[in-house]
């Protein structure tokens, strides 16, 4: 076995797992100069996210928008641009079907060894033409469709994978080595006979982004999953609704491929239960995102969903829960199924449980059992550790947890028990793809904090519309040039050439306005034809270029790239699509085939003859950052930058670090808070990068990503400072008003006063019988959500309690218990130590009684008169009593208790000063007040605004390793910036022509980013004072403004009017063809 | 804008006199272009009458592009979209959408039928929506006829 050695790198990282995670960290990486090595095992990247069409609960796909990049087209199942074939990053090595076989070394200085499968199809030769699939005999079962189609076995994951090539799997199972592909493949890509190499890389970090594993509902045969037909699991319901799916999104159940009109989904198959403890924490919201999916697909369709908790404790999702209930009609039903029966005529399903709980708001207890029929059944499997986990574990001798995940703990959540190695994504625990894009930035972080010292050692650029490494000769100026247009056509091996008549096409060509080449090549993007169209450009001066070929999303940047190489400004280039959106879609009409091509590339010439060159503005970026708040995220994102060689402004407002934590005395899992709260403290203290600005406020906040100016408002005065980036880390906090008597009654305290009690005055707790802990209690008017944490703290003091003074009894008033992930075991313990839990609804709240006094109080605002303020109370001799009343569903009867104390868990609101804040940075809130961050899923530590990044509870309540993930993904985005020597800006993006602008302010209504402003130094039309700015560090390249400007004073650069409108209309080709005549 | 004649296509009647429409459809480069690209690599057929014409994001569509289309002679145009809420720009399509309802409004007030044009929303993986949307269009301007504005000329 052959194996290769790389030298070894201490600036490179080794990336295992190529989904989100590894894709997210992958680019941090080499945006922050390391090289990075991402490896896969399957032979594509994407992993689980690749097979979901939509994500919750933004419905959406928009991988395309898992970065800033823009222009590219769809990406999917990349999350970057720069992960595409011909645009892949010079500082990403993409290694699929590679295992990991062994890691020497420690951290800063690891060799790994790498073991790579044969694919048997070289990707450098693969033109994706897929006649080896067509003619390959043999059928397997689709893994991207969870089974429900077939592929070859020679074949591509799906239409779109990266790498963009065809593989063959599991050559020892499936092939019978006819060789017919290896003879129908037009480049002889193909080779059977490849065998396995191995490689040695020297890395100086390790993250891991394995993912996680669906749970095979095979071993619950009470389900009948595999013997009945239409019960399905998840991920196939979600391949099945997908728009790329076998039906393109046309939901049919198996048995009989008919729609169906009952479906109903089974929650925690899988989670929650003895054999696996904890809560897979996705289930809930996927299930009701497929339950959605098919109300709007499946007119009149009913949906259940059997659930426990409905778990909907994330930024938008309880609103996305509530209008699944009440506006689309999704029910949910409180019950665990035991069993599923098929009726054997029909193939229906059949269930029963205990009725009249639909919503959770049965009035009088638990009704009789009801048998329903559904057509399907959905099991909402759980999340399992990765396959490779104990391989892994082994290799790379990292500790697993009891549940097989990988070992992190409380205040250093992304890493592993081995120094160097870092985890992000499901691997650590059950997680969506927001937090695993945080983790995988912050795991990227963690990386760059141990490499410091190489950090921006291998630039990379932007220079040009792809990604490059910035080593091109000089640009020629050709503005001042009549049109030279070289065209050559593309016979891509036959793709094309056997149904469009590909020379003739060029001949054509020929004859077009401005055109002094054209010619047919039989593979342009093959190196022989890239260096003939390089050597075209300079031998005869051609200043526009028009190849005819495939895709621009596969092949724009190749060409692009050719263009700049021959020097020629990248934006003087232009693809015609010949293959995707002619050939292969006429192969039936090779006459209208080839009529389709000439007139396709008469609008390329026609396109790009009135091109003009564009160029980006450089900057260098101011190497410091700005920290807004000084709690643990704060700190924490300051501490990382600092260590990164860069120096950091920390703005906090009060006149003590730590923000909440100081309140925070102990923790569930057991680790100590306040020496964490110390020792970040005391490091930021004596970091020498890091200036602290206490009792400090942003004034002011201006400029763009790289060359931001801000006015910092202290004690001592006003202070101005440059900084490359801006971090935004000023917290939540636990709201407070009159609800239950809150504030009127000594008895009646806060969540957060109860811990401070058990945690200085356990005696006091030890003299009491009865707590009653009340949860997800809001300020009168406050929007609904759930704060997240307050579950497992409500669970975490009743523990403490319970171990304190076992005989206290401790009720807790409930709507739903929130312990995601493996946090449900504290609501294991909590019910084993006796803590007793009754469920109430949003329309029957509890209610607490205060003796003696006219107070009857819910969940609504009592008086907040002065006429009893709370020291009038507490000074009293002796406390009156207190009674809580609280419908208990399951048995339908009314509790009342006499509890010692009552312990509300007060939602935790926005921060006070962040719509101040919002307005200052104009940035955007969310409906609960929070900073609304660029996309809920894809970019959840970013904001729109390049350059500003957002941590912590400022972007929604969160426990403290949350806070600490967040921080670090903060910091790796933030040196991203801070380690470039020169960034670009602008690009294909919208300018305005200020003596054409009326001012009228459209473009700015227009914007769906709110970018255009009216800038009082420009001067408009007829010399008016004031005219639209389109700043180019942040505009999106839309082009929507364009299109609507009444003066049509904005033009999107690369899309001019003359460069679309001189093809748009009827085709063209007798016209040409006279003017060829004339020119002949 | 560019000429003032509007020039016969080549093929405008092919020999047994079957009407061959000249369709232009107007795409974004991300879920339009990517469904487009789909029918490709999945080999669903279409009728070959129909050009894309590649936009950043169909908020770019401009009405003037749209009429520049008619004028210039197209029989029929039309303009394919991410899914609602799933625009790369957040909402351009819909600003698209609001365009075409006022180009048609704008091509009925001149007498050219509001169905030559229209748009669609389809997603990336939509490779046979897509192409069952050039059959639609390609019929339907077939029945139509070729455009008042392509027939002023002939």
């Amino acid at each position: 076995m052959a194996v290769a050695v790389r030298k070894t790198e201490s600036n490179a990282v080794l990336i295992i797992g190529g989904g989100v995670g590894g894709m997210r960290a992958a680019i941090d990486v080499a945006e922050a100069g390391l090289q990075a090595y991402l490896v896969e095992s399957t032979p594509a990247l994407g992993g689980r996210v690749a097979q979901l069409g939509f994500m919750f609960p933004t419905h959406d796909c928009v991988l395309c928008r898992g970065t800033s990049d823009h222009g590219y087209g769809c990406t999917r199942p990349s999350i970057t641009p720069a992960l595409l074939d011909h645009n892949l990053h010079p500082n990403i090595k993409v290694l699929t079907s590679t295992d990991v076989i062994a890691c020497e070394g420690q951290a800063g200085n690891f060799t790994a060894r790498l073991r790579r499968r044969p694919q048997f199809v070289d990707p450098a030769k693969c033109i994706n033409c897929g006649l080896c699939a067509r003619i390959c005999p043999v059928e397997r079962p689709s893994g991207f469709q969870m089974g429900l189609t077939m592929r070859k076995a020679i074949s591509k994951s799906a239409p779109r994978a990266v790498p963009d090539s065809y593989y063959l799997l599991d050559k020892a199972d499936t092939c019978d080595e006819c060789r017919k592909c290896v003879e129908v493949c037009p480049t002889e890509a193909i080779d059977l006979s490849a065998a396995m190499v191995e490689e040695e890389l020297g890395v100086g970090a390790v993250i891991l982004a394995v993912g996680y594993k669906p749970f095979n509902p095979t071993e619950m045969q009470e389900f009948g999953f595999g013997r009945y037909a239409n019960v399905i699991t998840s991920m196939q319901y979600e391949r099945l609704v997908s728009r790329s799916g076998p039906s393109e999104g046309a939901i049919s159940r198996p048995s009989d491929g008919k729609p169906p009109m009952r479906i109903a989904w089974l929650q925690c198959v899988g989670s929650r239960d003895q054999k696996y403890p904890y809560c897979s924490s996705i289930c809930c919201m996927y299930a009701t995102k497929e339950a959605m999916l098919a109300k709007q697909r499946l007119p009149g369709v009913e949906t259940r969903i059997f659930t426990m908790d409905e778990r909907a404790f994330n930024k938008e999702y309880q609103t996305y829960y509530l209008n699944a209930r009440d506006r689309h009609g999704v029910q949910y039903v409180r019950c665990r199924i035991s069993e599923i029966r098929e009726d054997p005529a029909t193939r229906d399903l059949i269930l029963r449980y205990p009725g009249g709980r639909i919503h959770g708001e049965a009035a009088s207890g638990q009704g009789p059992l009801v048998e329903e029929r559904y057509d399907m059944v959905v099991l909402a499997v759980g999340v399992r550790p990765p396959e490779l986990a104990g391989q892994l574990s082994r290799v790379l001798g990292i500790e697993l947890n009891e549940n097989g995940f990988c070992q992190t703990d409380k205040f250093t959540p992304l890493e592993t028990s081995r120094p160097g190695v870092f985890v992000c994504g499901a691997f650590a625990s059950p997680k969506e793809i927001g937090e695993t894009i945080v983790d995988a930035s912050g795991a990227a972080a963690e990386a760059m904090r141990l490499m410091r010292d190489q950090l921006g050692s291998l630039p990379s650029s932007r220079e040009h519309p792809f990604v490059g490494r910035d080593s091109f000769g000089p640009e020629r100026d050709v503005s001042g040039e009549p049109v030279r247009l070289g065209v050559f056509v593309c016979g891509c091996g036959g793709s094309i050439s056997d149904v469009v008549q590909a020379p003739e096409t060029a001949g054509f060509a020929a004859g077009l306005p401005g055109v002094v080449h054209a010619e047919y090549l039989p593979f342009a993007c093959f190196p022989d034809g890239l260096d003939h169209i390089r050597r075209a450009i300079g031998d005869l001066r051609l200043n526009r270029l028009v190849v005819a070929a495939c895709s621009h999303r596969t092949h724009e940047s190749l060409f692009q790239r050719v263009a700049r190489e021959a020097g020629l400004n990248p934006y003087l280039a232009e693809m015609v699509n010949l293959r995707e959106q002619c050939a292969w879609v006429h192969a039936d009409d090779p006459d209208g085939a080839t009529r389709k091509a000439k007139e396709l590339v008469r609008v390329g010439v026609a396109r790009v003859s009135p091109a003009q060159a564009v160029a980006k503005e450089r900057r260098t970026p101011s190497r410091s950052a700005l920290v807004i708040g000084g709690g643990v995220s704060g700190m924490t994102a300051a501490l990382t930058i600092a260590d990164g060689g860069f120096d950091v402004h920390l703005v906090e407002k009060s006149d003590a670090l730590g923000g909440n934590l100081h309140h925070v005395y102990y923790v569930a899992e057991g680790a100590n808070p306040q020496r964490l709260l110390r020792d970040l403290v005391n490091r930021v203290i004596a970091h020498e990068r890091v200036t602290v600005h206490m009792r400090s406020e942003v004034a002011r906040h201006s400029g763009s990503v790289g060359a931001f100016e801000s006015l910092i408002q202290t004690p001592a005065g006003q202070i101005e400072i440059q900084h490359g980036v801006t971090i935004l880390a000023t917290g939540g906090r636990e709201s407070s008003d009159g609800r239950y008597g809150l504030g009127l009654h000594p008895k009646v305290i806060r969540q957060s006063a109860l811990e401070e009690l058990i945690a200085h005055q356990p005696e006091r707790i030890a003299a009491m019988k009865h707590i009653v802990m009340i949860q997800c209690v809001r300020p009168e008017g406050a929007p609904d959500y759930c704060s997240r944490t307050c579950c497992t703290n409500t669970l975490k003091n009743a523990i403490r309690i319970k171990m304190l003074n076992p005989k206290c009894a401790v009720t807790i008033c409930y709507k739903d218990i929130i312990t995601y992930g493996f946090r449900e075991k504290f609501y294991s313990e909590a019910r084993r130590r006796g803590v007793l839990f009754v469920r109430y609804t949003e329309n029957d709240p509890p209610k607490v009684e205060i003796e003696n006094s006219k107070l009857q109080t819910s969940n609504s605002q009592l008086p907040t008169s002065n006429s009893a303020p709370l020291s009038a109370i507490s000074h009293a001799k002796r406390p009156s009593a207190i009674t809580v009343r609280v419908h208990e569903h399951v048995f339908g009867e009314t509790l009342e208790l006499a509890p010692d104390l009552v312990a509300l868990s007060m939602s935790i609101a926005p921060g006070e000063d962040s719509a101040a804040l919002a307005r200052t940075l104009r940035l955007p809130l969310s409906t609960e007040g929070f900073f609304l961050e660029a996309h809920l899923k894809m970019r959840p530590m970013d904001f729109m605004e390049e350059g500003i990044f957002l941590a912590g509870m400022a972007h929604y309540p969160k426990f403290i390793e949350e806070c600490i993930a967040q921080a670090l993904a903060t910091a790796g985005r933030a040196m991203t910036v801070l380690s470039k020597q020169t960034m670009f800006i602008g690009g294909s993006v919208a300018v305005v022509e200020a003596a054409k602008c009326t001012g009228c302010l459209t473009c700015a209504r227009t914007c769906p980013f709110g970018i255009p402003q009216i800038r009082a130094n420009l001067t408009g039309v007829g010399g008016v004072r004031g005219a639209a700015w389109i700043d180019p560090a942040r505009c999106q390249g839309c082009g929507t403004c364009t299109a609507e400007c009444p003066a049509k004073a904005i033009q999107l650069l690369g899309y001019r009017d003359e460069q679309i409108m001189s093809g748009v209309g009827g085709w063209k080709l007798q016209e040409t063809k006279e003017l060829r005549e004339l020119a002949v | 804008m560019n000429s003032g004649s509007f020039p016969e296509s080549l093929s405008h009647m092919n020999t047994n006199g079957h009407f061959e429409p000249d369709i232009t459809a107007f795409t974004c480069i991300y879920c339009a272009y990517m469904a487009a690209d789909t029918a490709g690599a999945l080999h669903v057929p279409y009728p070959a009458n129909v050009k894309l014409v590649r936009l950043p994001c169909t908020g770019k569509t401009d009405v003037r592009y749209i009429m520049e289309a008619f004028e210039q002679g197209a029989d029929g145009v039309y303009v394919v979209a991410c899914s609602l809420g799933n625009c790369h720009h957040v909402r351009g399509n819909e600003r698209g959408k609001a365009r075409v309802a006022r180009a048609r409004g704008l091509l009925e007030s001149i007498g050219i039928e509001g169905e030559r044009l229209d748009m669609f929303f389809v997603s990336g993986g939509q490779g046979a929506t897509f192409a069952r949307v050039a059959r639609e269009m390609t019929e339907r301007v077939q029945k139509l006829g070729p455009s008042p504005l392509h027939q002023s000329k002939s």
